[in-house]
């Protein structure tokens, strides 16, 4: 399906929509704004609505699809009330532009001022911890254009919502398009990026690869690739502790970025990482049973994964925790990496004298690090894996937590979707 | 590996109860040799549990080591020295790694005795000169993926009046070229050569879907097939049925649907599965397949879903004896195809991991870049 100006249209209709985009999209800036109140109040009504049932039908099984828990679902949705986007406005935007002249001699100050970037692509490619929608919400704030590229999977809840919206406040028209295409359709993914003045894109190296070969060399890529986050342990940690940490493992299975994929321990000693492997796999273990099995295909590939590194222990130095659904990788190395998912972690050493050289060379996939220590040692941990990379340093249970208001990946989104334009 | 032999000689591709004692026996003999000729295999069983000498019924054969292919992508594994290899293959590579494998003489002949068996049993040997549609790598000594090498063997069939490749070696690089193909197919139809196609499902599926759209209803020459392999996996996201392919397959070229013929089988396991005439992979005598259990890896009664393990003693240069796939599937009983052949079939699930995560139809899509206008 297709949302063009407020209207949804069958796929076929494909070839003439996209011929019509961007006179439309033209005819809009020249003639339209989009003032910022008019996306949160639409967006308010929108939530209630959400929380009334309204759109379960289509909603429950697109939660599922995208293995997004009730908890995440519900935060998505807390991002979306109208509080929640003022304060975003008045932190990503303001104060704004117009408030700092800049003295210009002989001449009127040069007044400032923020305008959108234009249009905004948007391709929501693979798995999005959140919806695709509020990537088209953050862009309406900025007061873009937004062209929708859904996912593959999604079967109808980003369309929905959207079409919603712009029901909701029937201004917003003019501002939001979905397409349905694939994305080895590159002649439309190609014309829309053409259109737009820059393309988001969620997901891994490859969308991204693939989103900046369709920009051309003027347009603005924002990418919000996929990140990696991990827990840092120093000094003794406590069972409840590392139960939080557990069950955050558990109920986000690591699939979002903020997920934690392993833990460093502060220590040069294998003994020690040895017993702590051990110690937390039981609590992981335990953990995991009080959680519903994941994806069968996210469990077998974890399977897979750890028995090839059984076979491997000999030569990587690795032990391989593995039961009821749970694993823990006593590794003797120090590389950040992806585990193997659906309750899988692994253990490593970095004593902390290393954690930058460690970590840096990793630090555009940096995002989140769980710390555990000593309550008078947490600032200077804190900053050296800030120093190191990191943008987010949580309590280990926190480490997926959404709040409104936070950064993205050490962004501000709304910034990097308008520019600045200057006058006198 | 006299067990094997007479395995691969064997008459009638699926008869499944008359091999079962036989199939068990050459696993043991090859299972054996592996571990005299190849430490890290010796080394593996010993992690799995399976002592030398171990007893190797029909009952025990799960307690061979399921080897995944990453493993294969990872470690060369050889039982045999290098110069007695007479062919080499890699894998199309998912994510970029691919598994090297070799084959002795031996090995090849089984082979041969077990493609011939079945290219006879599901009708694909012919005197009868065709021409040849090849959805896939034009060949070249650089490139040794396997399709490019099965895909080419497969013409051998029935004898080539010629060959027209979909992937071809230009400046560098290899173009996909589907509008040569349409042009000598249009030119085909009008002839009374049959023709056959071979090739992954999503080119075949492209070119259909195009020149369906440019109008393009043929009626190819009698005796004409659609062959098939490499995998539905591309399709993931185009959300194609394979009905639709098969109607395409009717409407552009006139091919009938009993007459599109489907294969699978993997570098790391040899073995040509064919589709019966109601497009199910019955297990052939050569290999046996059990499905594990996502979490403990565990055999899982037939029906059930789970980790495909494929089992074959027809490899001696390497061990090749249980490979666990990548793929989730399920083992259907005997006796519930109702095409005519008795024996179990397997299905395909799809891929292990994240679903909707792009594997090689990422591969796929940079050709298709060249097509774009």
């Amino acid at each position: 399906m297709i949302l063009f100006q407020g209207q949804l249209y069958e796929d076929r209709e494909l070839p003439r929509l996209r011929g019509e985009l961007e006179v439309r999209c033209l005819e809009t800036i020249a003639s339209r704004t989009i003032a910022p109140e008019q996306v949160i109040s639409a967006c308010g009504v929108l939530v209630e609505r959400v929380r009334r049932g309204d759109y379960d039908q289509v909603l429950r099984p697109f939660l599922a699809d995208f293995h997004i828990s009730p908890g995440q679902f519900e935060a998505a949705l807390r991002l979306l009330e109208p509080g929640s986007l003022r304060r975003k406005l008045a932190l990503e935007l303001g104060p704004g532009p117009e408030d700092t002249p800049l003295p210009c001699p002989g001449r009127a100050p040069i007044q400032r001022r923020r305008f959108p970037l234009g249009v905004l692509l948007h391709i929501a490619a693979g798995n999005v911890d959140g919806l695709p929608a509020y990537s088209v919400v953050e862009g309406l704030l900025a007061g873009n254009i937004n062209i929708l590229k859904l996912p593959s999977m999604d079967r109808g809840a980003s369309l929905l919502l959207l079409r919603e919206l712009a029901a909701i406040e029937p201004a917003l028209k003019d501002f939001v398009y979905v397409f349905d295409v694939p994305s080895s359709d590159l002649a439309s993914l190609t014309e829309f990026a053409r259109i737009a003045g820059g393309v988001v894109v969620w997901g891994g190296d490859e969308a991204v690869r693939a989103a900046r070969t369709l920009a051309g060399p003027d347009t603005r890529v924002i990418p919000w690739v996929h990140k990696l986050s991990f827990a840092y342990v120093s000094g003794e940690a406590s069972d409840g502790d590392l139960a939080a940490l557990a069950k955050h493992i558990c109920e986000t299975r690591q699939l979002l970025c903020s997920s934690c994929q392993g833990i460093f321990l502060d220590t040069e000693d294998m003994g020690a990482v040895e017993a702590f492997g051990e110690r937390f796999f039981q609590i992981l273990q335990a953990e995991n049973a009080r959680h519903a099995p994941a994806d069968m295909g996210l469990r077998a590939k974890a399977s897979l994964q750890l028995w090839t590194e059984a076979l491997e222990a000999v030569e990587t130095g690795r032990r391989v925790l593995r039961g009821g659904g749970a694993g823990v990788t006593i590794a003797p190395d120090s590389r950040l990496e992806l585990s193997a998912l659906a309750g899988n972690c692994w253990v490593k050493p970095l004593p902390r004298r290393r954690i930058v050289h460690v970590l840096s060379p990793e630090k555009g996939r940096l995002q989140t690090a769980g710390l555990l220590c000593p309550p008078e040692e947490r600032p200077a941990l804190s900053a050296l894996l800030a120093r190191a990379g990191v943008v987010r340093v949580t309590w280990a249970g926190d480490m997926s937590r959404t709040l409104p208001g936070e950064a993205h990946d050490g962004l501000y989104p709304l910034q990097l979707y308008s520019r600045i334009v200057e006058f006198g | 590996m006299k067990h094997a032999d007479a395995l691969f000689r064997w008459k009638d591709p699926y008869d499944l109860p008359g091999t079962g004692a036989l199939f068990a026996a050459a696993m043991a003999e090859n299972a054996a040799f592996q571990r005299r000729n190849c430490r890290d295999y010796d080394h593996i069983c010993a992690i799995a549990g399976l002592e030398r000498g171990a007893k190797l019924g029909p009952g025990d054969l799960h307690r061979l080591p399921p080897i995944p292919t990453l493993y294969f992508k990872r470690h060369a594994l050889r039982s045999m020295p290098e110069n007695r290899l007479l062919i080499r293959a890699v894998s199309s590579g998912t994510g970029g790694v691919k598994s090297r494998v070799g084959f002795d003489a031996g090995s090849l002949r089984r082979g041969l005795d077990m493609s011939l068996t079945m290219a006879r049993r599901h009708g694909l040997l012919s005197v009868k000169p065709c021409h040849y549609f090849i959805l896939g790598y034009q060949p070249r000594r650089e490139n040794d993926t396997a399709f490019s090498k099965t895909g080419f063997g497969f013409t051998f069939f029935a004898p080539a009046l010629s060959r027209t490749y979909a992937l071809v070696w230009q400046d560098g690089g290899y173009q996909l070229d589907l509008k040569a193909m349409e042009k000598r197919l249009i030119r085909a139809a009008k002839g009374t050569v049959p023709i056959r196609t071979i090739g992954f499902p999503s080119y075949t599926y492209l070119l259909l879907r195009g020149m369906e759209e440019r109008g393009i209803h043929l009626r190819m020459p009698a005796g004409s097939l659609i062959t098939m392999g490499g995998g539905w996996k591309q399709f993931e996201g185009q959300k194609v049925e394979k009905s639709e392919l098969y109607r395409l397959a009717r409407s552009v070229l006139g091919i009938g649907e009993a007459q599109c013929v489907e294969f699978f089988g993997a570098v790391e396991h040899p073995i040509l599965y064919t589709t019966c005439p109601r497009h199910h992979f019955h297990i052939p005598v050569y290999s046996r397949v059990l499905i594990r259990d996502p979490d403990t890896l565990e055999p899982v009664p037939e029906g059930t879903p789970g980790l495909v393990d494929l089992l074959t003693p027809m490899t001696a240069s390497m061990p090749l004896l249980s490979v666990m796939t990548d793929d989730l599937g399920v083992l259907h009983p005997a006796g519930t195809c109702g095409c005519g052949i008795e024996g179990p079939w397997l299905e395909i699930l799809g891929r292990v991991g994240v679903r909707d995560i792009v594997t090689c139809a990422a591969g796929a899509a940079e050709y298709l870049k060249g097509v774009a206008p």
